[in-house]
């Protein structure tokens, strides 16, 4: 990878796997968004007719239902390793983590801001990860009981409908902000095609996580880009 | 008692809902807690087929507790009569008893009588061959142990429901029977119904408003039709049918045996021969006796059974079946299914394809290659699409008009049967056989056009008019006996006293005093609401109390007024011959606490059913003595090692008769849509049934398979230091229609009552047993 | 705005079911037929095409006396109804009359208002469009507000022969529960008028022989916490959640757009420095 002689020198930040496992994701959930937006508000009423009627647009919501729950199983299985770091990252918090926030807000709205060292996953990735995971357990658990709800206690599925409604009200605020910093911020969007290619830049990936772009050119997997004094340029 | 109104006669119970706003008490009597009960301030048990222990027994508890009106026994029934020397009663039997015959010789129970032939009384009642002590002593035996041993009914209970009924003999109170086909269906029907009528004549019920004994009519119209000579001993307006006696033999015979010289059945000449005229018009002349040999006569008994027994012995040629489904509604069903099969033709006039008119398809058990009986289904019209009159149990006959045309080819049974006499007619018109004879005599000019007779024609006919000038005659008062007057049903004798003037059309619900409508519709006779209601004035003719005041004598005005028509001849003031004499229609102008006319006794006397689980307490005779027995396989009886459970059988709200009405209609059929056998949680215990279970109910005739129905409702009869199980299961069930089932009728016996030949669907013996 | 109600005196009720039927003529419902269900009881529950069932109950009194009672349930018609409150589309909404009735044209069929009834009497029926393609729509009683429209009186209502239901004025059918009530206490000790406050009260208004809970009532009916907490907040703050993380993207976008072009050629990497 470091071999390529590029405008820009890319490096793999994401395995295959995660990358489908992200657009499946991704597309389930504005998938489950747009079939449920008509039931969530009557703003949006004239999409029943656009998804074929409210039986239909319940079908669908239904299948991607299904495929809202595959993402996980998809990285687990074709990427552990991925997946597995993931995890780690996850319960691993240190002093960083917490610096990271104030410079985030900096550089979310365009001040200055200096880079807090982040491994693999920044802190906002993380707590990214975290309102992600808990938000889908949300929906996707209560989803379960508006589904079957003979199958539960009535009392179950009447709370279901809260928590379905709490989850993906979550779920949707933090997606916005994770697609906006992804596609359009200027500082963090170099980092779009990770997930779309599985690889970034490598200046953008050295300049957001040090500690992981050190780890990777120690392992000789990256290139030092300090030492091949390459100017990488703006994206 | 021997009723479920909430669920048989809905609409009757309405009104007993209003009475209880109005501080009435309703007591239910019934060996399961039914709809009714639930509604009841007072419910109490029987084993079924011992109502005449539980009415004697009340009988006792008034007589003993002097809670009888004492002025109205003495004054308005025949307790004063004197039954002559030799009537006695013995272990069962009244004298005169013949056991080869089954029957009584009826004159060693007659009254002693003055010169002039009217009975001697003792108002008294203190004679010892009076009937008052007559019938105390025969009721003497019905103490309260006895009676309890006998019904299984909870002492307190029956003690409960003695109170509260006796307490209606004080003038100013009345309390009513409300009766149905759980007190008829019985070999002892007619003696349970008696004995309602000695229990309400001692209490002073009849012929005031709230009283009476109320059959509930189960047919919209049985009441219409039994007026119009639906009972095979009957013509219509309840004259007798002749018989192939020598006594019957003539006209002047027929009239002379069987017009009593008092009451006003003594004008019974005047209506048959005004019937006649109708019959056969201009053939019927004074020489030719207004053509009275053109009736048939028989002496066989035409009952159902004795029809179906008939017909199972190949003696039927063919028969028509209008309306009826004895398949599912018939006693032994699975006897009379048999039995159609004998015959050569047969007409079925239904709605829908039943049970019966399909006995010889594949679906209803039958090999239909084995059956020659050609079967002719006519369809006929609903009640909705065609006019006519109905009449209900207070004897209102109200005319309903069409609201739909016909569907497809069916047609009102009026059109049928008019279009069968004319064709009939046409046939025979150049014959002169014997039977073309009467067919020819027949006069039958209805009007109208083609297959539709004018239906005001009929009416007029009915109502009658003058032979000559054909005016409308007012009422039965103007028939005469001469031929000059023509009447099809002197009962409903001035409906329609005017030309267009249909008095069953009426429609006024104003209250006309005393919560009679007499504006509303028309009741026979004469529009009488409440029958016998000189009845409720006393002797001299004032109301025995003002709350129930009905009619009294106005002594300016020379006549008898109040809230209703009076039952009586308006103008017989109380001082007059015969003025304290409420009770018209019987020839003393009493009623009748002792009744020497009935096969079984002149008092109702308790016997088993045909088959019961126990020995009968108060006699050595197990059944009713005068019941007639069916021989052969066609009547098979059940022991009770082998079946020792109580059946019984009802109907439910939901489903009417046979269901032929109800199982076609979906939404009534969602309702009550599964056979089902309810009995106790003790039964079920015992025979390790549970709710919802299949089982198999058998009896000596048949099984048949339900749902299990267990529930607290029933509960076993505890009686004589026994526990006696019962179930009961309702008879609207076939194998066609939404809703289907076992028939229930397959289990039921083919054996009466001894007057009216009804026969005991509500008492029979059975097991039960899980289908798997 | 007069507020009616249905009058429902079960102690009056004999049972005959004549209100059933009257319910699926006026409304044109088609039968349902049920299994068995060991007692004269024809169906379970109300259901999408069964908007009346006469429930029967063998319940032995405190004395040990055996009562048969009989209950006409149907739609409660809640004055703070549960699924009008749930309804996504504000297909479930109420009448001048106080009846709750369903919008069939809004109605998407979802059934929150199903498994949100404290009474339990929404269901879902389905149905067949032209080609043959099912939907669903909620169904239950609607009091006949198409007769109340036209001045007539509910369809159960006019068949009840026993006088055991009436329909009028809420506050002169709560004259009519409470003297009744006094009519029938020494009857029925336990007898009570049920119009729970769970709900706001209801327009369906019952006298009851014995507890709620003996004709399978809930004691305590209400609006349930989880759709109270669901509509009133969660879904208002969902939105305004999502509005708000919508402005601050919008608005970072702005700033960024304003400092980009500030900052343009002092630093190319963002103004970003490690450590």
């Amino acid at each position: 990878m470091s071999k390529q002689q590029q405008p820009v020198v890319q490096v793999r930040r994401f395995s295959m796997a995660f990358v489908i496992a992200h657009a499946v994701n991704a597309f389930a959930f504005f998938a489950l968004y747009i079939t449920a937006l008509p039931m969530y508000t009557e703003f949006f009423d004239w999409l029943y007719p656009v998804l074929g009627g409210p039986a239909t647009a319940r079908l669908l919501h239904r299948i991607f239902a299904v495929m809202f729950i595959t993402p996980t199983f998809i990285w687990m299985i074709f990427d552990p390793k991925g997946f597995k770091l993931w995890l780690k990252e996850l319960v691993t918090w240190k002093k960083r983590d917490i610096e990271f926030f104030t410079e985030f807000v900096k550089e979310l709205f365009g001040f200055k801001f200096k880079h807090v060292r982040q491994s693999f996953f920044n802190a906002g990735e993380k707590i990214n990860s975290f309102i992600q995971i808990i938000t889908a357990i949300i929906v996707i658990g209560s989803g379960f009981t508006l589904w079957f709800p003979e199958l539960f206690p009535k009392v179950i599925v009447q709370w279901g409908y809260f928590l379905h409604n709490l989850g993906f009200g979550l779920a949707i605020a933090v997606v916005v902000g994770h697609i906006y910093l992804s596609v359009i911020h200027r500082h963090s969007s170099p980092g779009y095609s990770g997930v779309i290619t599985g690889k970034v830049p490598a200046w953008w990936a050295k300049g957001h996580y040090p500690d992981w772009y050190d780890e990777e050119v120690e392992k000789g997997n990256f290139p030092d880009l300090d030492k091949e004094d390459k100017k990488p340029k703006g994206a | 008692m021997g009723a479920n109104p909430a669920e048989n006669h809905p609409i009757s119970f309405r009104w007993l809902l209003k009475a209880r706003e109005n501080g009435g008490k309703i007591v239910s009597v019934d060996p399961r807690f039914t709809r009714s009960s639930s509604q009841a301030d007072l419910y109490a048990p029987l084993r079924s087929g011992t109502d005449i222990p539980f009415v004697g027994g009340m009988i006792k508890y008034a007589i003993d507790n002097n809670l009888f009106h004492k002025e109205y026994v003495a004054k308005y029934t025949n307790a004063s009569f004197i039954v002559k020397e030799g009537f006695d009663f013995k272990d069962g039997l009244f004298s005169g008893y013949n056991e080869e015959t089954r029957s009584y010789d009826k004159t060693k129970w007659e009254f002693e009588t003055a010169e002039d032939g009217t009975p001697i009384r003792d108002e008294s009642l203190e004679n010892p061959r009076s009937v008052f002590q007559l019938l105390k002593k025969h009721y003497s035996r019905y103490d309260v142990e006895t009676v309890v041993n006998v019904t299984g009914t909870p002492k307190n209970d029956f003690l409960k429901v003695c109170e509260a009924f006796c307490s209606t003999g004080k003038p100013g109170k009345s309390g009513t029977i409300m009766y149905a086909m759980g007190t008829t269906q019985h070999t002892v029907g007619t003696q349970n119904v008696r004995a309602f009528g000695i229990l309400q004549l001692l209490l002073g019920n009849i012929g005031l408003p709230g009283g009476g004994i109320n059959a509930l009519r189960g047919e919209s119209n049985v009441q219409g039709s039994t007026d119009f000579g639906l009972l095979f001993g009957d013509l219509p307006g309840y004259v007798g049918a002749p018989k192939a006696l020598p006594e019957h033999a003539s006209l002047k015979a027929y009239l002379e045996k069987e017009t009593p010289k008092t009451g006003y059945w003594s004008n019974k000449p005047k209506f048959l021969v005004s019937m006649l005229k109708a019959w056969y018009g201009p053939n019927a002349t004074k020489e030719n006796e207004f053509g009275y040999h053109n009736i048939p006569k028989g002496n066989k008994n035409y009952s159902h059974m004795a029809l179906f027994n008939a017909m199972y012995k190949g003696e039927l040629d063919g028969t028509f079946l209008i309306g009826t489904n004895p398949v599912v509604g018939g006693p032994n069903a699975g006897k009379e299914k048999e039995a159609l099969s004998k015959l050569k033709w047969m007409v079925a006039v239904d709605l829908w394809e039943t049970e019966t008119s399909a006995f010889w398809q594949k679906d209803a058990g039958s090999n239909p290659e084995k059956i020659d009986t050609e079967v002719f289904l006519l369809p006929a019209c609903s009640s909705f699409e065609k006019e006519g009159s109905v009449s209900n149990s207070s004897r209102w006959m109200q005319y309903r008009w069409k609201a739909i045309e016909p569907k497809g080819e069916s047609k009102a049974d009026l059109e049928i049967i008019h279009s069968l006499a004319t064709r009939i007619k046409k046939l025979y018109k150049n014959e002169s056989t014997p039977a073309a004879k009467t067919i020819n005599a027949l006069h039958w000019e209805y009007g109208g056009h083609g297959e539709h007779p004018d239906i005001d024609v009929i009416c007029k006919e009915i109502n009658g008019y003058d032979a000559k000038t054909g005016k409308l005659v007012a009422n039965f008062n103007s028939l005469l006996d001469d031929g000059t007057t023509i009447c099809g049903n002197w009962i409903y004798s001035g409906f329609y006293p005017e030309e267009g003037k249909n008095l069953s059309k009426r429609r006024d619900n104003k209250d006309t005093g005393g919560g009679n409508f007499l504006n509303w519709s028309y009741a026979w006779p004469m529009n009488r609401r409440i029958l016998y209601n000189r009845a409720s004035a006393d002797p001299s003719g004032k109301p025995w109390s003002k709350e129930k005041a009905v009619i009294w004598w106005d002594g300016l005005q020379k006549k008898w007024v109040g809230n209703d028509v009076p039952d009586f001849k308006p103008v017989v003031s109380p001082s007059e011959p015969g003025g304290q004499n409420p009770f018209i229609m019987m020839k003393d102008g009493v009623g009748g606490v002792f009744a020497p006319s009935l096969n079984d006794g002149p008092f109702p006397e308790h016997y088993e059913p045909f088959e019961s689980p126990v020995a009968n307490l108060f006699s050595k005779q197990e059944m009713n003595p005068t019941v007639f027995i069916f021989d052969g396989s066609f009547n098979k009886k059940g022991n009770k090692s082998k079946f020792p459970i109580i059946g019984t059988t009802y109907r439910v709200s939901e489903h009417w008769q046979s269901g032929t009405m109800t199982r076609n209609q979906e939404w009534l059929s969602e309702l009550a849509a599964h056979m089902f056998i309810e009995m106790s949680e003790e039964l079920a215990k015992e025979k390790g049934i549970k709710n919802k279970d299949k089982i198999i109910v058998s009896s000596a005739r048949g099984e048949i398979t339900a749902y299990a129905m267990v529930t607290k409702r029933f509960k076993p009869h505890k009686m004589n230091g026994k526990t006696v199980h019962q179930i009961g299961m309702p008879w609207h069930f076939g194998y066609k229609g939404f809703a289907t089932g076992d028939t229930a009728n397959r289990l039921t016996p083919h054996i009466g009552d001894a007057n009216t030949n009804i026969p005991e669907f509500k008492a029979f013996l059975c097991n039960v047993r899980r289908a798997d | 705005m007069v507020e009616y109600a249905k009058y429902v005196d079960v102690t009056k009720c004999d049972g005959c079911r004549a209100c059933m039927v009257s319910c699926k003529n006026w409304n044109d419902l088609p039968a349902e037929p049920q299994d068995f269900l060991g007692s004269n009881q024809s169906h379970a529950k109300v259901t999408a095409n069964t908007w009346n069932v006469l429930s029967f109950i063998e319940h032995e009194n405190s004395k040990g006396n055996l009562e048969y009672l009989f209950r006409h349930s149907a739609c409660f018609h809640c004055k703070e109804a549960a699924c009008v409150k749930v309804c996504p589309e504000e297909a479930l909404h109420y009448t001048d009359f106080g009846t709750v009735v369903i919008n069939d044209e809004k109605c998407v069929g979802c059934g929150y208002c199903v498994q949100n009834c404290p009474f339990d009497v929404v269901s879902l029926a389905t149905y067949k469009d032209k080609h043959g393609k099912e939907y669903k729509k909620a169904q239950k009683c609607t009091m006949c507000t198409d007769r109340l429209e036209e001045g007539m009186q509910p369809a159960c209502v006019t068949v009840c022969h026993t006088g055991a239901m009436e329909f009028g004025e809420k506050d002169k059918m709560i004259q009519k529960a409470e003297k009744r009530l006094a009519e029938i206490k020494g009857k029925f000790p336990n007898a009570n008028i049920y119009n729970p406050a769970g709900v706001g009260g209801t327009h369906a208004i019952y006298v009851l022989a014995e507890k709620p809970s003996v004709y399978g009532l809930p004691e305590n009916p209400k609006v349930p916490t989880s759709a109270v907490i669901w509509k009133d907040y969660a879904q208002p703050i969902g939105k305004m959640m999502l509005g708000a993380t919508t402005m601050a993207v919008i608005g970072a976008y702005i700033s960024n757009k304003i400092f980009y072009k500030e900052d343009h050629g002092h630093d190319e990497n963002g103004g970003g420095s490690n450590e």
